[in-house]
């Protein structure tokens, strides 16, 4: 994986937070759509537009869903989701110890 | 993690000080947002180990004060033991009422937090969950028909006093085992050991130094747990804003 430049998906701060937000769960977890619009302070509108930019690049699965009758959306991040999350921390602590911090 | 060497010509492309200004932080927002997002979903040891901290020493010393005094004083149930020696008294119902409010208090308080924090999430992490607070569901349920079966058969006052505080104890001793093993949590693993030595030594004790010993080492024992979580999490914080900016990520690949 040739990574000269920071994931450009993963770098625009609202998707950062919700893909952090995310690996913050084990693997395997899923959280709700309100309960991320809450913890991001985001509109629907909003985190609807940048998942799809996840969705689409492969890094969360969005699950619809119904519990009894009403509908629920679930999100998760992908395996390559969460190896994108780290590659771009790892890159990120790199470049910050390379800066003589 | 292997991509290491791949990024580091890249910091020679800008100009250090702002680049070093704008990691530092977008790692601090990063750190800051998976804390916010944990505390939303995972139960606050801290708070529970409080409340169940405050219910057994509170309640279970009102029981010891009950019991000694009522030993002392003229109208007592007095239990003898095997010797004919007295050990001890029943305590009055008024222990018991404080008592039990407040293992019903903590109860509550541990389920409404519980469904609070976790609403919302799907997964491994929620069945493992679920299948936990149902085991304690189960475990004091049978806790319960136990007890009642002892009663049926005869058991005096003193072992049934005796042995409601131990198999609660070693339900809640075993649990806590448990809980370590689902959650990998070193910190619940020394608390179920020291819940199950509290079993042992407040049996032994005998009447009515059973409540002291479940007072304070068992409602001690959730406190100073209480206490340690508190440290380590500033702790962890601290070290997290340190200037190196140590993440997870970033220790592990150092």
């Amino acid at each position: 994986m040739p990574e000269t430049e920071l994931d450009p998906v993963i770098h625009a701060p609202a998707r950062l937070r919700v893909v952090a937000t995310l690996a913050a769960l084990g693997s395997g977890d899923e959280l709700s759509f309100p309960k991320v619009q809450k913890l991001l302070g985001m509109t629907a509108g909003n985190l609807s537009t940048h998942l799809r930019k996840l969705e689409d690049a492969g890094y969360v699965t969005v699950t619809k869903t119904h519990e009894g009758r009403t509908p629920a959306t679930y999100l998760a991040l992908t395996t390559r989701g969460r190896a994108a999350f780290e590659d771009y921390t790892a890159a990120l602590n790199t470049l910050l110890r390379g800066a003589g911090a | 993690m292997t991509t290491d060497d791949a990024d580091v010509p890249r910091t020679g492309t800008d100009e250090p000080d702002e680049r070093a200004l704008d990691v530092a932080e977008t790692l601090r927002l990063i750190r800051e947002q998976q804390d916010q997002a944990r505390d939303a979903t995972e139960p606050d040891t801290r708070l529970l180990c409080l409340a169940w901290g405050v219910a057994w020493l509170v309640g279970y010393l009102c029981l010891w004060v009950s019991a000694v005094r009522v030993a002392d004083g003229a109208d007592v149930v007095l239990l003898r033991s095997g010797a004919g020696q007295v050990v001890g008294a029943q305590p009055e119902p008024w222990a018991f009422w404080v008592f039990f409010s407040l293992i019903v208090a903590a109860t509550v308080l541990t389920i409404v937090h519980t469904v609070a924090r976790t609403a919302g999430t799907r997964g491994v992490s929620a069945r493992t969950g679920a299948m936990y607070g149902w085991s304690w569901m189960l475990g004091f349920a049978c806790y319960g028909f136990v007890l009642g079966g002892l009663a049926r058969a005869g058991a005096s006052p003193e072992v049934m006093a005796l042995a409601s505080n131990a198999l609660a104890s070693i339900v809640v001793g075993l649990l806590y085992l448990g809980c370590a093993v689902a959650f990998d949590s070193r910190g619940l693993f020394v608390l179920g050991v020291w819940m199950l030595v509290t079993a042992g030594a407040a049996t032994f004790a005998g009447l009515p130094y059973t409540y002291l010993v479940m007072a304070l080492a068992g409602g001690g024992g959730f406190l100073v747990m209480a206490g340690i979580e508190h440290l380590l999490r500033l702790r962890r914080r601290r070290l997290a804003d340190g200037p190196a900016l140590a993440g997870r990520a970033g220790a592990v690949d150092a």
